[in-house]
């Protein structure tokens, strides 16, 4: 099984080995997508992989030492009410989290492949595309 | 009726722009929308599709920044001409008489973060929402009144009326950067290095690339405009028929424009919308449908023209000059396909206009048609074809007067 999470951390928690604890003590195998951490904490994309039990105790262990958890798809959001199908977005995500439906011409936002990067942000035009970490 | 339309037709004569608006009074016109008439003519010829086809509908919707609208807010007690006034912190002209005001669509709010302007308080409207208007005046003895600040909205003014200078471009560029930074621009945010490229024209689908020589779309046309209904009021601003055309006579570069106006108590959230292209500021997003008569085979060709067989320059952002030099022609195929080559590089590819609503455009007049809810209207006035289109420089005052 594999899980997307937004990791969240104070200060303290910036300095303990967790991606090590979550490979050595719960047997996961953990991609770090992307991390943006320094003295006053910061967040980290990370994909977890391993048994369900593994996984879910990993989680435990990360909430028990103060970080954050969640999952990717409350890190982004698109506001369907909002956008207009136009595709700005689309040549700016670096995971193609973002495409053209060749029938409807929607654009398709596919959450599991977001890594809340946050580019496509600033990108929308009528700012559909929320981050909310 | 049918008959003699038919026997026209066959006789290459064609059918008058007034046949085939009484046809579709009568309800017997046969409408379709671009998407499909394209389809039709594939299978069919534009022979056939022109004895067969009355009517095909065209749309876009996109960010069109030489938008705004005017409105009448009605007199206050004691009267006021008002000299300077702000809908909800855009400043909005008001060098109009007393009470008549005029908002651009990219007009900023006057608290400079650039993401608020003139087509969010539009669309707010639209919205039926109430805006914040302040106002003052010098005061005199006829509008003693100096100082307002009250709430409007679409159902406290008079008129309220989208008036755009320049929408609906036929074709538009296409936009990329070759230097090492994200530039922000009105094409979108411009990854380094080539990182992606945008465009802004709904192709095949766009009104003018359907009637390339202004045939049919001229000032008096009525058109779908923001859900509601409007009229072509006159060429656009920067019209240039000039450009480069291909072989079928598609313009490969921005040509003509339409200047617009519509009863903004009409229209529709869906199609009206604030946009805002960070470190540029607002633009207004808007929903355009033309219905184009097909009236001859040349008609009917004109209107089977495909993405493969347009085209348009893409440009590189990085050089901030009027000219700047074209990297390459790339057709509305290559630019819907996701992805296209620039210097060697496979280069992502967005579209500024959304397709998804243009399509919905042309079906939603389509419908309009078909219900005889929508009537369609004859140009009272050509659009030029023989417009040049000139520059800005620094000049002196004999130099400016030759
Ligand atoms: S935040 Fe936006 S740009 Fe980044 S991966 Fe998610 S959808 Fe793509
Ligand atoms: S840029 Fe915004 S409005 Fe356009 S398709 Fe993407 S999310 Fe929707």
């Amino acid at each position: 099984m594999k899980s997307k999470l937004v990791l969240s951390f104070n200060p303290e928690a910036s300095n303990l080995p967790i991606t090590h604890n979550l490979i050595a003590k719960h047997g996961l195998l953990v991609n770090i997508l992307r991390a943006e951490i320094d003295e006053v904490g910061g967040k980290m994309v990370i994909e977890v992989s391993g048994k369900p039990e593994g996984i879910k105790e990993g989680i435990g262990y990360l909430k028990e030492s103060g970080v954050g958890v969640r999952p990717i798809k409350e890190g982004v959001r698109r506001d369907d009410e909002v956008c207009t199908h136009c595709g700005a977005c689309v040549s700016v995500c670096p995971t193609k989290a973002l495409t053209v439906d060749p029938e409807t011409k929607k654009i398709v936002f596919n959450e599991e492949k977001c890594v809340a990067c946050g580019v496509c942000i600033d990108a929308c035009p009528p700012r559909a595309m929320e981050i909310l970490i | 009726m049918k008959q003699a339309r038919r026997s026209n037709a066959k006789a290459g004569r064609g059918k008058s722009f007034g046949e085939i608006r009484a046809r579709a009074d009568e309800g017997n016109a046969v409408v379709m929308t671009a998407m499909e008439f394209k389809e039709y003519v594939r299978a069919n010829g534009a022979g056939k599709a022109a004895k067969e086809v009355d009517i095909v509908t065209t749309g876009t919707f996109g960010a069109m920044c030489s938008s705004g609208a005017y409105f009448n807010v009605g007199h206050s007690d004691p009267p006021m001409k008002i000299q300077k006034a702000w809908l909800d912190g855009v400043p909005a002209y008001a060098g109009l008489a007393a009470v008549d005001l005029f908002l651009g669509a990219t007009e900023l709010d006057e608290t400079n973060n650039m993401t608020h302007g003139g087509a969010h308080v539009i669309e707010d409207l639209v919205r039926g929402k109430a805006v914040r208007l302040r106002a003052t005046a010098h005061g005199t003895d006829c509008y003693p009144l100096r100082e307002m600040d009250t709430y409007v909205s679409l159902k406290t003014m008079n008129q309220a009326v989208l008036m755009s200078p320049r929408n609906a471009y036929q074709n538009y560029v296409a936009a990329t950067n070759s230097s090492g930074k994200t530039l922000y621009t009105y094409m979108g945010k411009l990854l380094p290095e080539f990182g992606n490229a945008t465009y802004s024209c709904a192709g095949e689908l766009s009104p003018l690339l359907n009637d390339p020589y202004y045939r049919t779309i001229g000032i008096g046309s009525r058109i779908f405009l923001g859900g509601g209904e409007g009229f072509v009021v006159w060429e656009g601003t920067q019209f240039n028929p000039g450009v480069a055309r291909t072989p079928r006579g598609v313009p490969k570069r921005p040509a003509g424009s339409l200047a617009l106006m519509g009863d903004l108590k009409q229209m529709d959230p869906e199609y009206v919308k604030g946009l805002t292209f960070t470190r540029y500021g607002s633009s207004l997003g808007i929903g355009i449908g033309v219905p184009v008569p097909v009236v001859d085979e040349n008609m009917a060709n004109a209107c089977s023209v495909t993405n493969d067989k347009i085209v348009t320059g893409l440009f590189d952002y990085a050089q901030q000059r009027r000219a700047r030099p074209v990297l390459r022609d790339v057709t509305y195929e290559e630019l819907n396909s996701g992805e296209i080559e620039v210097k060697g590089k496979a280069v992502p590819t967005s579209s500024l206009s959304s397709l998804y609503k243009a399509m919905r455009i042309c079906e939603v007049l389509k419908e309009r048609i078909v219900k005889g809810k929508f009537k369609m209207t004859e140009p009272v006035e050509k659009l030029p074809l023989d417009r040049p289109l000139v520059t800005l420089d620094v000049r002196t005052e004999k130099e400016a007067m030759k």
